[in-house]
């Protein structure tokens, strides 16, 4: 009886106040609306970024898909006012993890003999006395594509959110959720990487 | 530590931007007198930027009708 009484006075509570329900409903589809088209506008970042980070363009595709839905599902998680941009990217590469990517062995921490000066220097080697601004042009843009693809994952990942997603060391390590100085040393290593299988094309292509 | 091998060491927080004030003007100074390093500095930089643009591949039109129609019908 108690619980009928507060169910008849609570119904009579909002059913006093059906401007106010009405209008709150009316908000939440218009911030909904605007959040949604706030997350379209990344769509064309979080291609490039699944791009490089799923093994074909057909994976890239279904994991873009995937993150979308998904975002729009659970749109009310995302706090306004925060990076709705880390949030997106948060969401696709906990998704790209998910969908069980190949276990790789945890890539060798042999000591680097080569520093960042390294692939300047291989190709300066290869190829004296050429315009300065142009030695970045003998590598081709397939290599990149191709040495980029093979940085083992762990370090891939956080290449691909600083270079071709740009963004910062922390917010990487926010999305990611390691800490920054993991964020730094991967990113070192991955990128040593990549000029390294560079520098192994360029002089394959040479010769 | 030689101070090329310094400026080296520079190089990708540098581009990043993510090196202290102090650390900052410790590469300028140096890059403002060592030709060797500047060459370097600035083939990174190019290097950033056409890796960039290796990566830049339009979506598919298809994909994006695709993500357009999974929001909420109003």
């Amino acid at each position: 009886m108690a619980a009928l009484r507060s169910l008849l006075v609570s119904a009579a509570v909002s059913e006093t106040h059906p401007e106010v329900d009405a209008r709150r409903m009316a908000e939440e589809a218009r911030d909904r609306v605007r959040f949604e088209e706030e997350v379209l506008e990344l769509a064309d970042q979080a291609y490039r970024v699944a791009r490089r980070l799923a093994p074909t363009q057909e994976e890239a595709e279904d994991l873009v898909q995937e993150t979308f839905a998904r975002a729009f599902r659970s749109w009310r998680q995302y706090q306004p006012g925060t990076n709705l941009r880390a949030w997106l990217f948060r969401i696709l590469t906990n998704l790209n993890i998910d969908r069980g990517r190949k276990v790789q062995r945890t890539p060798d921490i042999q000591p680097m003999e080569e520093g960042d000066y390294y692939l300047y220097n291989r190709l300066e080697e290869s190829g004296a006395a050429e315009d300065e601004d142009r030695v970045v042009e003998r590598l081709s843009q397939d290599s990149i594509v191709e040495a980029l693809a093979a940085v083992p994952h762990d370090f891939r990942d956080v290449v691909v959110l600083v270079d071709i997603g740009d963004f910062s060391y922390a917010d990487a390590a926010q999305i990611l959720d390691i800490p920054i100085g993991t964020v730094m040393s991967r990113l070192h290593r991955g990128r040593r990487n990549l000029k390294q299988a560079l520098a192994e094309a360029a002089v394959t292509e040479a010769s | 530590m030689d101070p090329c091998d310094k400026c080296e060491d520079l190089l990708q927080p540098f581009l990043d931007r993510e090196l202290t004030d102090a650390e900052r003007e410790e590469a300028e100074t140096h890059l403002d007198a060592c030709g060797y390093c500047r060459k370097r500095y600035k083939f990174e930089e190019s290097l950033r930027r056409y890796v960039v643009s290796a990566c830049r591949e339009p979506m598919p039109a298809e994909l994006k009708a695709k993500l357009a129609a999974l929001r909420t019908p109003l």
